[in-house]
């Protein structure tokens, strides 16, 4: 990584903190799809944001001016670092008056960069990335196809993280212009001074936006392989796409856990759970792999007691559009099947679709109750002198039956039965730069499923 | 009733070293048999049931395993170009094994024994190795792209030219590994042990350790 560049910045201080980012590696023409999607949400967005870009060269800056000039109706400030092309200043975009250009020195570590950092009192969301230099590139060389040129680094949509690196980019810009440094603190200031009133934009949209442009680029490709311009690496590059519509959703799921102050590992316990209740029922890998990553994205659907008691009718309302967003990509149909299907009832009586026994998919009767049993559980935890475990099995067994499966209720027991033992179901945040190692496993499956 | 049947039924619980070359015994239940040193040439076990079935120096060469509970006993067994796609090869004991040629898409290995077990140039893209034992095996070649392999135990393994981009090998031990020109690109290195292994020309970039 290149010393002083904002990447290694930023990664330096969360090993410093002993958080680790998940860097991952990208081809260009990921990064191409993701950056649009994350750019035009803007139009979408209630907030006004800053957008601060670094491009390699001022030349890819002059390939997106037109669309730059759109958001920067939206926009309340762009500031772009790249290095100096030709045409570069005299774009219309960047005679606007809220759009500022930074001019790197050719030596600046920067330079090597490609950054998109979007902050708005509604929406926050970044690109983080360095290309590989030539001895990275290792023994095959830099790629002839543009396209196909490799970059390491991450993207997310966490607020803290875009905070941190918005911060970091206007301490790189004061070592060129220090008026530009302190307006941008300023504005940073009141967007977030802003943010914790008002509502956010429905981060459901901007996944699926993020979906949708990366199907798109998809099809691209597979256009190009019929027309007999397929170049060898067309399957890596398809690969990297499928990997990041992955990664947008377990992102998701991430920020939904963060979300929610009073539950925020919700999803990585439930998983845990689920995988040892798949491994205790003797249930084949292929589908204990299905249930973990059903498992991860469970709340990307209403919870339970929302969709029982028909309250905060809204937030149901966002998270099924969440639903409708896995649908658009084909590997992760079996997937939102089981997530749609946890609210369903033992005796018929539940949503969406009131199935009964085992009409109710196995997983999502699985996920169903280890959510509520999880929910109960850490609620329990939250008074000292209760006995979480033995009550949040309780609660389970009262709906055992109705709600829920008596045997998986029974299969509970015997699990809360050894935890109260000392045995230790562990709750592993899943590597999400790697998403693929989830979706991989099972697909062929679901495939002959179906 | 054929001999087939008979296996198929359940009623026989000894045959080591029979003869089942090319036999269609998918979907079958062969629970604890004792088929030791048996040639199963190109024989059909997918998706049969071979948990703690004795596997141990039978000749699975060709063999289809796909789909199969395989959570037995394999040690030295010739799995050459077998396909594995999709079994559950959890804690099976795979030690010696050669596994050269074999189709593991899918494949769980989590906890597995695989000490000495030949996987030279194998597709493991995305497999899940936790915890696995792959103390010496020959992994030089394979792919091991977004493998997990945490907490698993490849001290001496020979993984020169392995590809283990975005692998995570969090907690794994490496010492005395051979990653010479390996490609080890995000991979996730956090209290992995590489002490005395040999890193020449390996590609580290983008890795958190």
């Amino acid at each position: 990584m290149l010393e002083g560049s904002i990447l290694k910045n930023l990664v330096t201080n969360h090993q410093k903190a002993n958080q680790p980012l998940n860097l991952g590696v990208y081809y260009k023409n990921t990064l191409v799809a993701l950056c649009h999607a994350l750019e035009d949400f803007i139009l979408e967005s209630s907030g006004a944001p800053l957008m601060i870009t670094a491009f390699q060269q001022g030349k890819w800056y002059l390939q997106e001016a037109e669309r730059y000039g759109e958001i920067a109706h939206k926009a309340c400030q762009i500031a772009i670092m790249a290095t100096p092309g030709s045409g570069f200043a005299e774009h219309p975009t960047s005679q606007k008056e809220n759009v500022a250009l930074v001019s790197l020195a050719g030596d600046d570590p920067v330079a090597e960069e490609w950054h998109l950092i979007i902050l708005s009192p509604s929406y926050a969301a970044m690109v983080l990335c360095q290309e590989l230099s030539p001895e990275d590139y290792g023994s095959q060389g830099q790629p002839a196809e543009d396209l196909e040129r490799k970059f390491y680094g991450f993207w997310t949509f966490e607020p803290e993280l875009v905070r941190e690196t918005v911060e970091l980019a206007i301490a790189h810009i004061g070592n060129y212009n220090q008026d530009l440094q302190s307006q941008l603190s300023t504005q940073v200031q009141g967007i977030l001074a802003a943010s914790g009133s008002g509502r956010r934009d429905d981060l459901g949209l901007v996944v699926g936006k993020v979906v949708t442009y990366l199907q798109n680029s998809q099809t691209n490709l597979s256009d190009q392989v019929s027309a007999g311009n397929a170049s060898s690496s067309c399957l890596a590059l398809d690969e990297n796409l499928v990997s990041n519509k992955m990664q947008a959703f377990l992102r998701l799921a991430q920020l939904i856990d963060q979300a929610d102050v009073n539950n925020t590992m919700a999803a990585s316990q439930v998983t845990a759970l689920a995988e040892a209740m798949g491994q205790f029922l003797d249930l084949p890998a292929w589908q204990i792999k299905r249930l973990r990553l059903s498992s991860l994205l469970h709340r990307l659907a209403p919870s339970l007691v929302k969709a029982v008691s028909g309250e905060d009718s809204q937030a149901v309302c966002s998270h099924v559009s969440n639903v409708e967003a896995l649908r658009l990509m084909p590997r992760l149909k079996a997937i939102s099947h089981i997530i749609t299907h946890q609210t369903e009832c033992w005796d018929g009586s539940g949503k969406p679709e009131g199935l009964a026994y085992d009409a109710i998919p196995l997983e999502s009767r699985i996920i169903g109750l280890l959510a509520y049993f999880q929910e109960r559980r850490s609620a329990y935890e939250k008074h000292p002198g209760n006995n979480p475990l033995a009550q949040a099995l309780d609660d389970c067994q009262t709906e055992s039956g109705q709600t829920f499966d008596p045997k998986l209720v029974e299969a509970l027991s015997l699990l809360v039965m050894g935890m109260q033992q000392g045995m230790n179901i562990q709750a592993i945040q899943p590597k999400i730069a790697t998403g693929m190692w989830l979706l991989d496993e099972y697909h062929g499956q679901v495939v002959s499923n179906k | 009733m054929s001999n087939i049947e008979a296996i198929r039924a359940g009623q026989i619980k000894q045959l080591p070293g029979v003869d089942l070359e090319d036999e269609d015994l998918s979907g079958s239940n062969l629970e604890k048999l004792n088929l030791a040193g048996a040639n199963l040439v190109g024989a059909d076990l997918s998706s049969s049931n071979l948990q703690a079935t004795r596997l141990d120096g039978a000749n699975l060469l060709g063999a289809k395993l796909a789909e199969a509970d395989v959570r037995g006993n394999l040690l030295g067994a010739n799995l050459m170009q077998a396909d594995l796609n999709h079994a559950d090869l959890r804690g099976s004991n795979l030690r010696g094994a050669n596994l050269m040629g074999a189709n593991l898409s899918g494949a769980s290995l989590a906890g597995a024994f695989l000490s000495g077990a030949n996987l030279a140039g194998v597709n493991l893209r995305g497999v899940d190795l936790r915890g696995a034992d792959l103390r010496g095996a020959n992994l030089n070649s394979a792919n091991l792209k977004g493998a997990n392999l945490a907490q698993g135990d490849l001290q001496g393994a020979s993984l020169s030219q392995a590809n283990l981009e975005e692998a995570d090998l969090r907690g794994a031990n490496l010492a005395g590994s051979n990653l010479t020109g390996a490609n080890l690109l995000c991979a996730e290195l956090e209290g992995a042990n590489l002490s005395g292994a040999n890193t020449q020309g390996a590609c580290f970039v983008g890795t958190i350790r």
